[in-house]
């Protein structure tokens, strides 16, 4: 990298507009690893039109060779049946969407996923119980049947809600769809035709103004100013000049070809910039096609959430069957009928299934995506909400995301000083020295020496956001000047334009001469800006503080020192000169002919530099340090150049102030770069040519050894190396991006993050979350959101594991002890579904613990959304004291009723004999079967209320894991009582509403009852808070390993 | 009488003392108070869900006596009406004197048969004695406690028509009322051993269902009345009872629980079917019929009313 830096340098030197010509040097290996991939991903399906791909030598042909090789004529284009011909032979000039799972088939895996299959397995055991007993008894009771399609019922509906909301997440495809230009300027048949641009083919001859998309890949055959913005495909900010000459090996980098899909600028000359060319690859065998199928080729990871839902449903589900099963077996070795034991069966796998959860964790989520909406995080894929919490590498890309997209002027030199000038979005604060009369000639030549003028119609409008018609440095000029001088259009018009040549890259200046408001003479003023080098060669002398001085060694030495020092910032360099021409050799009425040059280019004088980058965002380096606290590494993925890249990552902070690189160290210590110990480097500078060299160990060691990498030079393709490099490290990784060029690795990434202005459709569909306002502080919110909502998910899990224990245990006792049942299924469904959704959904607006953005994220396979702790104590302490709870009321209920505890043991068999109708209790009176089944049914509303009560106080200690519920504030979080609210609210609708459905088996219970199981709640709590302290105070001991979730 | 049962609970029934003072929870301490607190509550609650009618005629009742009791106290300063109304409401939702629960009573009475048989079919042949003979050892073993000396030794024979209230002492010993087998004329087994299944003219014992301070209402005691549920009217022809009043005393009322009531004898009615058309099934309904007796409710069979078939073959 070392011996390349300087060539790169020269690239940044050598000034304005011939990036392009100068980059040969690593230009060529630009692109290898997107061809290579190309190769990878085509080489099943579409090998021979990759072999015409990386054959594409159509730049180097000439018009005749073109003619012939797509049996076409320039001037009047193919006839109409052979363009027919060849779209039916190569289909519509369109991208073909990727192969879609059928909408029947998601659906189908929302209906089989998840707790469904166990749901299926119950509903079914229920329907084959039916079938069994109505073979027996052709009256038996339609119970088993209800039950069973409520299952079904529940399954369907949870799965109509998952698909619903995975629907709502649009597809990549789309979005390569919608940038295909609608109509494309044609001619055939020697006829300028206007047709839809899908029926494009090889060989067409088009035309495409300033303002338009080229709608294929085109060869350039003749241009007029025209230049293509390439940021979405390469990254490059800079317009790129498009004309019929072959430039570059690389088809890539040749100025003759045109991209699909990339934009012809308007042009600032007129009439408006026009390219004709050829079609010389349409649809899918274009550049971006390529790009497309490898954004649709990788597949989607699955999210962080997504990993930790499916271990705790595994976790759910292991438990569910192997108790059930265990009860199965111990049901039949004590004699009970295989009917009843599948009825057994089907009880415990309701129990233990939470089903409600997985509903509930969706519209946690998209509770804290609409949250996220209003701080203009748009989230696409709802799960995507959480991983940026979890995120421990954030990939960004540099243009666009890190930077306004847009050249500003940084630095002035002038009078052997530099300035600097504000860059921030507004420019509000330009705090050099402007009395110096240089500074009034600098800003003249600025002025007059620029072809770049605003759009009309925008008076209103702040300067910074005014269109303007010109390239990016005119338009950083204009604005620049605008800012600090006021009107320039009224400068402009009292200095005359009398003259002027337009940059050329031979000339590497642009040059004007003008009419001067000078009061005191009338002499003509020619200004000239271009690459410094050149002007200086121009020059005789220089201006310092207003005075001409003679232009000397030491002066053009302390010159070339400001231009390397500005250029090591990474900045666009500009030089500028003038020259007073004297009114006794050009009267008023000289007339200049700039093709005779009949006026002086040399001896001028020298007036300054000014030096422009696409200066970082205002709000990014304090999102990066507060990544840095988050323990987020923040690495700069860009196809710009290193050097650029570099300075840009400096001045965000990716790499701080006192951190070198190798490179950095070398310099400093005056040594070879070998000689350096690369473990005192912190910092690493990473371009696409070294990284396409290295073996995915040296990346990953790289990863790993440097706090803070810049990729620079990367395509497509290596961004998803790196990528997939991060995600070795066991890190979950997020990319940030706006070109098409991002897209695959926003579709690698865990979470892939697109600018919303900015930012290309593709982007914003590979992506998972779309910055709206493209502020990459929203990340750091979103990351914020993600923790917290990570946090409150444990807590909602754990609150709806506890309760599945207390559901569990009467079917247990129920099969071991023989007591009339305590609940029923349908109760259990009730809580499940009914009494304990709005609560859990409350957890999620439960308000952080700690500072969340001040520790580690966390990791992936070791921090588990659901784990032993978590468990052991959710199912075994809280879990059963609420189901001791709950046989409290039961048991006072059914004491109170005339049952004695004592005498309920055993009495199942009795109990449920049909034709016992006098069973006598613990005072000899005697109940009839449906007297009994009635007071079962108050059994299971008493239990059910037992469950509820104590829900109540399981939501409150679920507000925090480790502060006490005093720290945290009972009444901040509001929703809270909101659900503890619904919750009582639902149960007395439950019990006093539906009392008389016998269907849903709840009775009408007499007020007190509510109130036998709230010792037990206080007692949870208490319990709960002792816990917490315990935490508090022992932290890392054995009690704060075991007992904190 | 609710006080009555529960002193009486703790010392006779040391295991559900026990369970109490096993349990360590203070929320027993707790259900303790609150039962402290229901002094005025009963042991025994039913809540039995009445056809819509009833429930309606309960609630006018109630809308007048409130209109009642709000004209009474018109003259009185609202802070009082308030209190009125609170304490109507409170009553709808457990009134303590007619024993109900949201306007509906618990208590009705629930009626079963003697002999066991499967699903209440009663299906034999008078010439296989092997048919019938489970119904006759069903019938003796359950009438051995009604033995006429057994009776006398144990029990009283107190005045007929009216309730045996015993007050006094709650944990003290009740005394129970006479009914003899012999009562039961030729459903006694004393004279026909058989209880007529010998000869096709079943004897069927109906006996209500206990609860514990149930009292029927004053003034004529409830009737047992059978006929034939669905199909023709004379498939049954004709029924005795016995006793021949076919009714339950009052004087069996009320039941105070079998810890204190231990010799407790329910009274019967025994219906005899001498005349039942043979081999065809038929379904009988037998009816309590008094004032406010309820027999009609769908979902419980037993409430006031007794559903069996007769399917005798010769």
């Amino acid at each position: 990298m070392h011996q390349k830096t300087p060539e790169i340098y020269s690239v940044e030197l050598s000034g304005t507009k011939d990036i392009v010509k100068t980059d040969k040097g690593d230009g060529k290996e630009k692109y290898r690893g997107l061809k290579n991939n190309c190769l990878e991903l085509k080489k099943k399906n579409h090998k021979e039109e990759f072999q015409k791909e990386l054959h594409l030598d159509d730049h180097k042909l000439s018009n005749r060779e073109l003619e012939e090789k797509y049996g076409t004529d320039i001037i009047m284009g193919l006839s109409s049946t052979r363009a027919a011909e060849l779209l039916a032979r190569d289909g519509p000039n369109s991208l073909t969407p990727p192969k879609q799972t059928p909408e029947i088939v998601k659906f189908l895996k929302q209906m089989v996923g998840g707790f469904s299959i166990l749901l299926w397995v119950g509903a079914f055991l229920c329907w084959i119980a039916y079938g069994i007993q109505y073979s027996s008894d052709k009256s038996a009771s339609l119970n088993n049947v209800y039950l069973g399609c409520v299952l079904g019922l529940v399954v369907i509906l949870t799965g109509i809600f998952a698909y619903y909301q995975e629907a709502k997440s649009t597809n990549i495809m789309s979005s390569f769809n919608k940038m295909i230009p609608q109509q494309a300027l044609v001619i055939r048949d020697s006829e300028k035709k206007t047709i839809p641009s899908e029926q494009l083919v090889v060989g067409d001859i088009v035309e495409v103004k300033g303002g338009d998309q080229i709608p294929a890949d085109i060869r350039v055959l003749s241009s007029q100013g025209c230049r293509v913005d390439n940021s979405s495909l390469t990254g490059e900010s800079e317009p790129q000049p498009r004309s019929s000459e072959f430039t570059h090996e690389n088809p890539l980098e040749t100025k003759n070809i045109c991209f699909y899909s990339t934009t012809c600028l308007e042009a600032s000359t007129s009439p408006v910039g026009t390219v004709t060319g050829m079609v010389i690859n349409t649809g899918d065998r274009t550049i971006i096609g390529h790009i497309a199928s490898l954004a649709s080729g990788v597949g989607n990871e699955k999210t962080p959430i997504a990993i930790e839902i499916e271990h705790f449903v595994h976790i759910v589900a292991g438990v569910a069957v192997s108790i059930g099963i265990l009860f199965f077996i111990i049901a039949v070795s004590l004699k009970y009928q295989v009917l009843d034991s599948i009825i057994f069966l089907i009880g415990i796998i309701v129990a233990n299934v939470p089903e409600g959860l997985l509903a509930t964790v969706t519209v946690t989520l998209s509770l804290t995506a609409k949250r996220m909406a209003k701080k203009n995080c748009l989230v696409k894929n709802l799960e995507a909400v959480e991983t940026l919490g979890s995120t421990s590498i954030i990939c960004s890309d540099k243009t666009g995301t890190l930077t306004q997209n847009r050249m500003t002027v940084a630095h002035l030199w002038f009078d052997n000083q530099i300035f600097v000038a504000d860059t921030s979005e507004d420019h509000s604060n330009q705090v050099f020295d402007q009395s110096s009369r240089t500074w009034a000639s600098l800003s003249k030549i600025i002025t007059l020496c620029n072809r770049a003028e605003f759009k009309p119609g925008q008076e209103n409008v702040p300067i910074m956001k005014k269109a303007v018609i010109g390239d990016a440095s005119e338009t950083a000029l204009l604005k620049f000047s605008e800012v600090i001088l006021g009107d320039v259009m009224e400068i402009r018009k009292r200095n005359r334009k009398v003259a002027e040549i337009p940059f050329n890259s031979t000339n590497k200046f642009q040059l004007s001469i003008h009419e001067t408001d000078d009061p005191h003479g009338k002499r003509f003023l020619m200004v000239m800006k271009g690459a410094p080098e050149r002007i200086l060669e121009k020059c005789s002398t220089i201006m310092i503080n207003g005075e001409e001085h003679p232009l000397d060694k030491s002066t053009a030495k302390t010159f070339h020192t400001a231009y390397m020092e500005l250029g090591g910032l990474g900045e666009r360099v500009l030089g500028f000169c003038h020259l007073y021409l004297p009114a006794d050799e050009f009267p008023e009425t000289y007339s200049f002919d700039i093709d005779a040059m009949n006026f002086p280019t040399s001896n001028l004088c020298f007036v300054g530099l000014l030096s422009m980058i696409d200066p970082p965002r205002s709000t990014v380096p304090d999102a990066v340090t507060k990544c840095r606290s988050a323990g987020i590494k923040v690495i700069m993925v860009t196809g710009d150049h290193p050097i650029t890249a570099k300075a840009i990552a400096k001045s965000v902070g990716i790499i701080s102030a006192n951190s070198e690189t190798v490179e950095d160290i070398a310099h400093r210590l005056n040594i070879a770069v070998e000689q350096v110990n690369k473990r005192d480097a912190k910092a690493a500078v990473v371009t696409g040519m070294e990284l396409k060299d290295m073996s995915s160990e040296q990346l990953d060691e790289i990863l790993a050894n440097y706090q803070e990498i810049v990729f620079a030079r990367t395509s497509p393709q290596q961004k998803l190396i790196i990528v997939e490099g991060c995600q070795r490290q066991d890190a979950v990784v997020a990319v940030t991006g706006d070109g098409v060029n991002d897209s695959p690795a926003l579709k690698k990434a865990d979470i892939g993050i697109a600018m919303g202005i900015a930012g290309s459709d593709a982007a914003k569909n590979a992506a998972d979350m779309v910055l709206l306002d493209d502020n990459f502080a929203s990340i750091v919110t979103g990351v914020e959101e993600g923790r917290l909502i990570f946090d409150n998910l444990k807590k909602t899990i754990a609150y709806t594991l506890t309760k599945n224990i207390a559901e569990l245990c009467p079917f247990l006792i129920y099969i071991i002890v023989g007591l009339p049942l305590p609940i029923g299924t349908i109760t259990i469904l009730f809580i499940d579904l009914g009494t304990d959704i709005i609560p859990s959904i409350a957890l999620a607006y439960e308000k952080a613990e700690s500072d969340i953005m001040n520790r580690k994220p966390r990791h992936k396979n070791k921090d588990r959304l659901v784990n032993q702790p978590l468990a052991v104590y959710s199912y075994l302490h809280i879990g059963l004291m609420q189901a001791l709870g709950a046989f409290l009321v039961y048991f006072t209920v059914y004491a109170q009723e005339g049952f004695l505890p004592r005498t309920l043991i055993n009495l199942r068999v009795e109990w449920e004999k049909d034709y016992v109708n006098d069973l006598e209790d613990s005072y000899g009176q005697e109940w009839t079967r449906y007297q009994r089944e009635y007071l079962e049914w108050t059994g299971y509303t008493a239990f059910f209320v037992g469950i509820l009560v104590q829900q109540i106080a399981d939501l409150i200690i679920r507000k925090t894991r480790r502060n006490s519920i005093f720290q945290q504030g009972l009444f901040r979080n509001k929703v809270i009582w909101v659900g503890i609210t619904s919750q009582i609210i639902i149960g007395l609708i439950l019990s006093y509403g539906l009392g008389s459905v016998t269907a849903l088996s709840f009775t009408m219970l007499r007020a007190q009852y509510w109130f036998v199981a709230v010792p037990h709640a206080i007692l949870i709590w208490a319990y709960d808070e002792v816990r917490k302290l315990f935490i508090r105070l022992y932290p890392g001991s054995w009690w704060d390993k075991n007992m904190y979730y | 009488m609710r006080r009555q049962l529960r002193s009486r609970r703790a010392p006779s029934f040391p295991y559900s003392y026990r369970y109490r003072l096993d349990d360590p929870d203070e929320a027993n301490q707790n259900y303790l108070a609150d039962e402290e607190e229901e002094a005025e509550e009963e042991a025994r609650v039913t809540v039995v869900p009445k056809s819509e009618e009833e429930e309606e005629e309960e609630e006018k009742g109630e809308e007048e006596e409130e209109e009642k009791e709000e004209e009474e106290g018109q003259g009185q300063p609202t802070g009082n009406a308030w209190w009125q109304k609170l304490q109507i409401m409170s009553e709808y939702l457990w009134d303590p004197e007619r024993r109900m629960f949201l306007a509906r009573t618990g208590q009705s009475w629930r009626v079963m048969i003697r002999p066991f048989a499967h699903s209440l079919n009663f299906n034999f042949n008078v010439s296989e004695p092997d048919t019938w003979q489970h119904y006759v050892i069903s019938l003796n073993g359950f009438l051995q406690g009604y033995n006429d000396s057994l009776q006398e030794e144990m029990n009283v024979d107190c005045p007929p028509g009216q309730y045996f209230i015993q007050d006094g002492n709650e944990d003290e010993d009740k005394k129970a009322c006479q009914f003899k087998r012999s009562f039961l004329k030729n459903c006694s087994g004393l004279e026909d051993p058989t209880f007529g299944y010998s000869t096709g003219q079943p004897c069927i014992l109906l006996k209500m269902n206990r609860i514990v301070g149930f009292r029927p209402e004053l003034g004529d005691p409830v009737k047992v009345s059978c006929k034939v549920q669905r199909g023709d009217e004379n498939d049954i022809r004709s029924i005795s009872y016995y006793p021949e009043s076919a009714s339950f005393d009052l004087r069996y009322y009320p039941y105070y629980g079998k810890l204190t009531h231990v010799n407790y004898t329910s009274p019967l009615v025994a219906m005899h079917f001498t005349d039942v058309v043979k081999n065809q099934a038929v379904p009988v309904q037998c009816q309590l019929k008094g004032k406010g007796v309820i027999n009609d409710v769908i979902n419980d069979r037993f409430v006031g009313r007794v559903i069996f078939t007769l399917n005798i073959e010769t």
